[in-house]
């Protein structure tokens, strides 16, 4: 069975329409307007969602599908972003428990018209459960045991405020997984399953069962770039929270920011080639300089902190495309590394073009690396080319 | 595409009296009511601001790669290249009531961010005068190139506010 990483494009704009759904209904009910600054689409392994959950409280509403589609579907805003929620609806806090299930209800209604439409059937719905809950409690039923589950993410922007909120879905059993690869059947060209389609350079289509090899580069990469760290440094490196996500490229600087951030860019070479960021926020990029640093250096982000964090670049860069290319058996090389500090959309801006010319989707790893004693804390985006990523994955399960 | 009725509650002050239209990375959107066209973090994408000072009708977009020739990905969004989305946007305001004769352009963008990544910036910026110059469009004024980030706010007066990563700021 196979399954085209594209076809995760198409969930991605699903999951952008019933983005845009919920923004409408917001926007009705506080008079604030509202916009879908990023949507993204991520699988994640059980393991890995109980981890990223840990300590996190979430408000929303679930439903159960039936029909063309059964299992089901969340939405959940941060307990963080409640008071930022409630502010925004008419009545307040009285009013929350309620306008937070209307809001759900209408978003999930939209989320799922989209899907209904894509499948060409009916999916009914349960009448929305409003919930509170702890850590991965969140997540559908199941959502923690077997294959993991499909994770829609939205940011929605105010002129006054973020206000995250996620749509997770669980669909039942082989069911799901059927009807996107039974969607995918004609991009992942025929005779798919059998040994004959040897080079298809340009397929992007995968072994469903890779899925889970994907999320692994992510933690793969994490881990081996903590202990580089932890090498240099000698200070204890955790990796705090790292998952693979599936976003539109063109979405990519939006969700950087538009914070000044300072770090490293490296060219990746190999299969599969593309580029990787390592983003440190202002103040974490002088700290973790300044802590490799024998002496305190005269400016901040200065010429000396300049070579640190290219140094700290390089280690973890090493890190990551070892883990990925043991996961994958493929030989990955970079380029020197090459600092910035600027605005974070426009750094990672000339890396989303460069990779545009070839694909409309990317691959961005989250990945928070905390350093005992000094706390920082950065994001790495790595935006492989999908053919040639594809390309490795397909090889691997072949044996 | 984003193309919004303006916002309620004008009473921010400055420049965002009519609303605020937020146009992403590869997106374009037309303002008719006063309301303030955003942008941010442009690296090396390119902003292309429009206006018929007569009607008030102005347009704003934020491309990311010079022409839709050089793709094999498909034109999915036109405003992804300076060509398509400039074309789009000319059309977008002539159906909004702007006259394309009177049309001027002021441009920002099109830094030299890396190295690791040819000339994407420049190369924004020829396509950008090359194609503005093909359709008759003044560009009355220029923040490009550098290596430096920029945001922008395309006023409901026509005049385009470049702000730099360094927090300078300059009035097109």
């Amino acid at each position: 069975m196979r399954v085209d990483v594209r076809a995760l494009g198409a969930c991605n704009r699903l999951a952008e329409r019933g983005a845009t759904q919920a923004a409408g209904a917001l926007t009705d009910l506080t008079g604030t307007d509202l916009s879908v600054e990023v949507t993204g689409a991520s699988v994640a392994s059980g393991e890995d969602l109980a981890e990223a959950f840990a300590g996190r409280e979430s408000i929303g509403v679930s439903i159960g599908l039936r029909g063309g589609l059964e299992g089901e579907a969340v939405l959940a805003f941060d307990a963080a972003n409640v008071e930022a929620l409630l502010s925004l609806l008419p009545g307040g806090a009285s009013m929350g428990r309620s306008a937070v299930t209307e809001v759900g209800n209408i978003a999930l209604g939209g989320f799922l018209d989209g899907w209904a439409n894509y499948l060409g059937k009916g999916i009914d719905m349960t009448p929305p459960r409003y919930f509170e809950a702890d850590g991965a409690a969140v997540l559908p039923d199941g959502a923690l045991a077997g294959d993991g589950v499909f994770l829609f993410e939205s940011r929605l922007d105010a002129t006054t405020t973020d206000l995250d909120f996620s749509i997770y879905m669980l669909p039942d059993s082989g069911q799901f997984r059927d009807l996107v690869v039974g969607k995918t059947a004609p991009a992942a060209a025929p005779g798919a399953d059998g040994g004959a389609r040897k080079s298809g350079a340009d397929s992007t289509a995968v072994p469903y069962e890779s899925l889970s090899t994907f999320a692994s580069l992510a933690k793969r990469g994490s881990a081996n770039a903590a202990d580089n760290i932890a090498m240099m440094t000698g200070l204890e490196t955790t990796v705090d929270v790292s998952r693979l996500r599936f976003v539109p490229l063109a979405d990519v600087p939006a969700e950087v920011g538009v914070e000044p951030y300072a770090g490293t860019v490296f060219e990746l070479q190999g299969e599969p080639s593309g580029y990787l960021a390592i983003l440190f926020e202002e103040e974490s990029a002088a700290k973790i300089a300044a802590s490799m640093l024998p002496t305190e250096p005269d400016e901040p982000l200065g010429g000396m902190a300049e070579n640190a964090l290219c140094e700290l670049g390089n280690v973890m860069t090493s890190g990551f495309i070892d883990g990925w290319a043991n996961v994958l058996g493929t030989s990955i090389t970079h380029s020197p590394p090459e600092f910035v500090h600027d605005i974070g959309s426009a750094t990672i801006s000339p890396l989303v073009a460069k990779l545009s010319q070839r694909q409309d989707y990317g691959f961005v790893i989250d990945a928070a690396i905390q350093t005992e004693g000094v706390e920082t804390r950065c994001d790495v985006y790595a935006l492989p080319d999908e053919r040639e990523l594809a390309r490795a994955l397909d090889r691997l399960s072949e044996s | 595409m984003t193309h919004r009725p303006s916002s309620r509650g004008g009473a921010l002050g400055g420049d965002l009296d009519g609303g605020r239209i937020k146009v992403g990375v590869s997106d374009l959107a037309v303002a008719t009511d006063g309301e303030t066209l955003t942008t941010s973090g442009l690296g090396s994408c390119v902003a292309v601001a429009l206006a018929d000072q007569t009607t008030g009708v102005r347009g704003l977009v934020h491309a990311m790669l010079p022409t839709s020739a050089e793709t094999d990905t498909g034109i999915e969004r036109p405003g992804k290249y300076v060509d398509t989305g400039i074309e789009r946007l000319i059309a977008e305001l002539e159906t909004a009531g702007a006259d394309p004769g009177r049309l001027e352009a002021r441009v920002a963008g099109g830094a030299e961010m890396l190295d690791i990544t040819d000339a994407i910036g420049p190369r924004n910026v020829e396509r950008t005068e090359e194609f503005l110059e093909a359709a008759g469009i003044p560009v009355v004024e220029r923040a490009v190139g550098d290596g430096v980030g920029r945001t922008v706010r395309f006023r409901a007066d026509g005049r385009l506010v470049v702000r730099a990563a360094d927090g300078f700021e300059r009035v097109l």
